[in-house]
């Protein structure tokens, strides 16, 4: 991590961090199912691509208090798959809230306990869902989390990423969930989490932007690096290549088409690059991203904002 | 495993349920009945057998869900001492002892049968006890070739240490028998009115001597319970995932395990090959119900896949879609069985056991036309009764309350009330003996047995004891483990409350079996409090300065006396006084040292 420069250059247009912000789309989903008004909601959806359907319909679950609308509505329309995942989704986000986002050792049991619960709530849903409805893949992917969480194993939570790749084989969210799992924080390992990072990179269309596991999977790896490791990896030239080679065959590929899940890929390659001080190669990302920042991966540094105008101006000026 | 076809499923009209021999009339076409020597016997009307060979089986209502904890193997003793010398030439014979019934079992020639049966019915009347103890060293053996397996805990979860439980213990009350409980048993259980043979070929062959005390027809096994709760779960071993459930006996039954062994097989070995073995099965348990059994093995390293897998599978039946095409084709296999060529000799079984176990019987068309009548629904309403009874053993530690499966009990409801006996190396655990029974208690939890349900006590000559009880906990007594536990405690507090005849006395152990306390971690010596160390500090330093003191005065007193002023008395009285303080503190700090010593040594532990 470079020091901090004195540089007192302030952006013109302060980042956005929240993908409510930089995604207009999901505020007004969001607004629409705060009202409980899922036939609005589903309409919403349905006006949406595919591809940003599913990234869309994860933030439904940030909602405040829209467990209480869904509970009603599924009361409603006991059946309905996307109800009940909704449903399953924001028990999944409340149980993570309790837990934090701190690792394991500093979580208190009574947190634990609560999110252990929260996520059996959710995955005894699932269950059925998926009983029912086993080619609803927002189900099976919802159900990557709550296996984490609940700590089932790793092969419990390949075979659920198998059932998902079999009806969606390049689901970006549900690639970036089991790369979590895959790292040895969630006890896989590092060869295990890079493997996968590069098979979804390199299986997945050109221009898509799942080559962006392979950004996240490095970021995960420099942050459990402790000095000098830590100073030298992102520099390294062959995490360099692995991240332009990524690159290259997604979001810097001619035939990318920005969606949604745009945003989050660049962020991810810019910051991977930013950390390799290959500032060039940030930059160009960095064009596109303009001030559109991501939670995730920026959320893993102290100060997000401080942190993202300090390297968008340095790259930018660089590059 | 596979489902056998169950002919007589449950559903009977009301009214319909006729007992002994008269429950034949539905097959009365295909089946004769006659009695011989008191004994129902069973037989086709039309010979199908083409090599001159007939296969009888003679059949008596019980077997190991009769028994006791402390009586069980009985049953296997009777039975292998009624075969005892007969030879393989003697034709293919065997004797099967089940849950709920025994089988002598004979293929051969007519002299063959007739020759096995007599023999086995005369040997019952006059059983070779004087072979008793060998057949017990057989029994143990063919035990020991039968031990472990996934299937025994459930049978231990599910029912406890009685009924249907039983199957899930070694045979231990054999050890204990006499040749008087064997002759009493036999002759009480083996019975001309507790029996039903059955012969296939045609018309019976002459010269059958089936001569046979005579008694009562047993009522089946009441089965016990000791879950609580189910849908419920217990961690087995790893390797393997197995869950059962009892449901009513139905043609949709048995359809279903063939529908759930493929499914199964399909989601956890075809899909991600996370097993190798995956099937399901379907096995009558008595009159009215059967035992629906899945199970998958597992490399431990996939096992979590597994478990997932199979929760997945059974929620699919019962909530999900099952295709037509699944039922259709699990159908027409069972159909298939149904127009075997001498499907009457198959069925002679069936029926001779349903006579057995008062259970109407039911034609071959009537089977067939319920297979044909069930449909996917009725799948569906099994595979939901199915999961509102399972039973889950999962490997690993994740169990299955995330599935929402209740863990079945792992502690007792309560521990007794007694004398503690903690464990050397762990003074957390303690064994208990109490008026009412013996507990181990833990942290967690204890396990209990209580005298008035306890099922066996065993002895082993070196003092260790182990108590069941009725609900399947079980005690472990060691006296190497628990500190003050000598042999007067366990032979007043344990061996005086259990009736001789729950008794088993155990062979001597190679002495490395015997348990000993686990060495401590080089653990850091005891921590003592802030005022226990403070009061060590000034002890140890008041006994130096005192020490110093004393030398100092010693010396001076020297010195007066070799010089012999008249204060020397003065000075001796000094030191006098001096002398018995130095005592004091000497005796304090002897007692601060032995405590510190004792703390340490209850620190290695």
């Amino acid at each position: 991590m470079p020091r901090k420069r004195s540089s007192a250059a302030t952006p013109p247009v302060p980042p956005l961090f929240k993908t409510e912000e930089t995604h207009p789309q999901i505020a007004a989903l969001q607004a629409v199912a705060a009202s409980g008004d899922w036939a609005a909601v589903m309409a919403c959806l349905e006006g949406l691509s595919p591809h940003d359907r599913d990234f869309a319909v994860r933030y439904l679950a940030d909602v405040e208090g829209v467990e209480g609308l869904l509970e009603a509505a599924v009361e409603e329309d006991p059946h309905d798959p996307l109800l009940r995942t909704l449903l399953a989704d924001r028990y999944v986000h409340i149980g993570w809230a309790i837990r934090s986002a701190h690792r394991a050792e500093h979580v208190s049991r009574e947190q634990f306990l609560q999110l252990h619960d929260w996520l059996r709530r959710a995955e005894q849903i699932l269950i059925e869902v998926c009983a029912e409805h086993p080619t609803f893949a927002l189900a099976w992917e919802v159900r990557l989390t709550t296996a984490m969480g609940l700590e089932l194993g790793h092969s419990e939570a390949r075979r659920r990423y198998a059932r998902l790749r079999s009806l969606d084989p390049h689901r970006f969210t549900a690639q970036k969930a089991l790369l979590q799992q895959l790292c040895p924080k969630w006890r896989g390992t590092w060869a295990d989490a890079h493997a996968f990072a590069t098979e979804c990179s390199e299986s997945a269309p050109v221009g898509s932007p799942n080559g962006a596991v392979v950004a996240l999977a490095h970021i995960e790896h420099w942050l459990e690096l402790d000095p000098p490791q830590k100073d030298t990896y992102m520099k390294s030239a062959v995490v360099r290549d692995a991240l332009r080679r990524a690159a290259a065959r997604s979001v810097r590929h001619p035939e990318h088409r920005e969606d949604f899940r745009s945003v989050g890929a660049h962020n991810a390659f810019a910051l991977a690059f930013l950390l390799g001080e290959h500032e060039e190669d940030a930059a160009v990302h960095l064009r596109v991203i303009g001030n559109r920042a991501s939670g995730a991966p920026w959320d893993y540094l102290d100060d997000p904002v401080t942190y993202f105008t300090y390297f968008r101006d340095a790259a930018l000026a660089a590059g | 495993m596979s489902a056998q076809i169950d002919t007589t499923a449950q559903d009977a009209p009301e009214g319909a349920v006729t007992t002994g021999l008269a429950a034949l009339e539905p097959v009365a076409h295909l089946v004769g009945s006659t009695f011989v020597d008191g004994v129902p016997v069973l037989y086709a009307h039309r010979s199908a057998e083409q090599d001159g060979q007939r296969t009888a089986g003679l059949f008596f209502r019980v077997g190991s869900a009769d028994e006791t904890l402390a009586t069980s193997g009985i049953t296997h003793l009777v039975e292998h001492l009624a075969l005892h010398g007969r030879q393989l030439s003697d034709g293919h014979h065997n004797g099967v002892t089940a849950e709920s019934y025994t089988l002598f079992h004979v293929r051969g020639s007519d002299e063959e049968v007739v020759a096995y049966l007599n023999t086995v019915c005369a040997a019952l009347q006059d059983l070779p006890v004087q072979r008793l103890e060998v057949e017990k060293q057989v029994l143990r053996t063919e035990a020991q070739r039968r031990a472990g397996g996934p299937f025994r805990p459930m049978r231990q979860w599910r029912y406890g240490a009685q009924t249907y439980g039983l199957a899930g213990y070694d045979e231990l009350g054999a050890r204990r028998l006499g040749e008087d409980d064997v002759r009493a048993w036999a002759r009480t259980r083996f019975t001309r009115d507790n029996a039903v043979l059955f012969v296939t070929g045609g018309a019976l062959p002459d010269g059958l001597d089936l001569s046979l005390p005579s008694g009562s027809r047993m009522p089946a096994p009441v089965p016990s319970s000791a879950l609580p709760r189910t849908p419920a779960f217990f961690r087995g071993e790893d390797g393997n995932v197995v869950l059962d459930a009892v449901v009513e006996r139905s043609a949709a039954a048995v359809v279903l395990a063939q529908v759930a062994a493929r499914a199964l097989f399909h989601d956890v070995r075809e899909e991600g090959g996370y097993s190798y073995t995956a099937d399901a099965d379907y096995s009558r348990r008595d009159a009215s119900h059967a035992t629906f059994t899945l199970y998958a093995d597992a490399l431990p390293q996939q096992q979590s896949a597994v478990v997932g897998g199979m929760i997945d599978t059974v929620a699919r039946l019962r909530l999900g879609k099952i295709e037509q095409s699944e039922l259709d084709s699990a159908r027409a296999q069972l159909l298939k069985g149904l127009d075997a060529p001498d499907l009457v000799s198959g069925l002679l079984p069936t029926y001779a056991l349903d006579v057995l176990l008062d259970h109407p019987v039911k034609a071959p068309e009537v089977s067939r036309a319920e297979l044909e009548a069930v449909t996917v629904e009725d799948l569906r309403r099994v595979a939901t009764d199915v999961w509102s009874d399972a039973l889950l053993q999962v490997p690993g530690r994740a169990g299955a309350e995330w599935a929402g499966l209740a863990a079945a009990p792992q502690c007792s409801e309560s521990a007794v009330e007694g004398i503690r006996y903690p464990r050397v190396d762990d003074p957390d655990v303690a064994l208990v003996i109490g008026l009412a029974g013996v507990s181990l208690t833990t942290p967690h939890g204890a396990a209990t047995v209580r005298f008035d349900e306890c099922q066996l006590l065993s002895k082993r000559p070196d003092g260790a004891r182990t108590l069941v009880g009725v609900d399947g906990f079980h005690v472990v007594v060691e006296p190497t483990l628990h500190v003050g536990l000598g042999a007067p405690a366990v032979s007043q507090g344990i061996d005086a409350r259990v009736p001789d005849h729950l008794v088993v006395d155990l062979p001597p152990r190679d002495p490395q079996e015997v348990p000993q306390p686990r060495p401590a971690p080089p653990a850091p010596p005891k921590e003592r409090s802030r005022l226990g160390r403070w009061v060590d500090q000034r002890l140890d330093e008041s006994v130096k300065t005192l020490n110093q003191v004393f030398f100092v005065i010693v010396a001076l007193g020297v010195l007066v006396v070799l010089r012999a002023e008249p204060q020397g008395s003065a000075l001796v009285a000094v030191l006098g006084t001096w002398a018995l303080v130095q005592g004091a503190a000497g005796l304090a700090w002897w007692l601060v040292a032995r405590r510190r010593r004792q703390l340490r040594a209850a620190g290695r532990r």
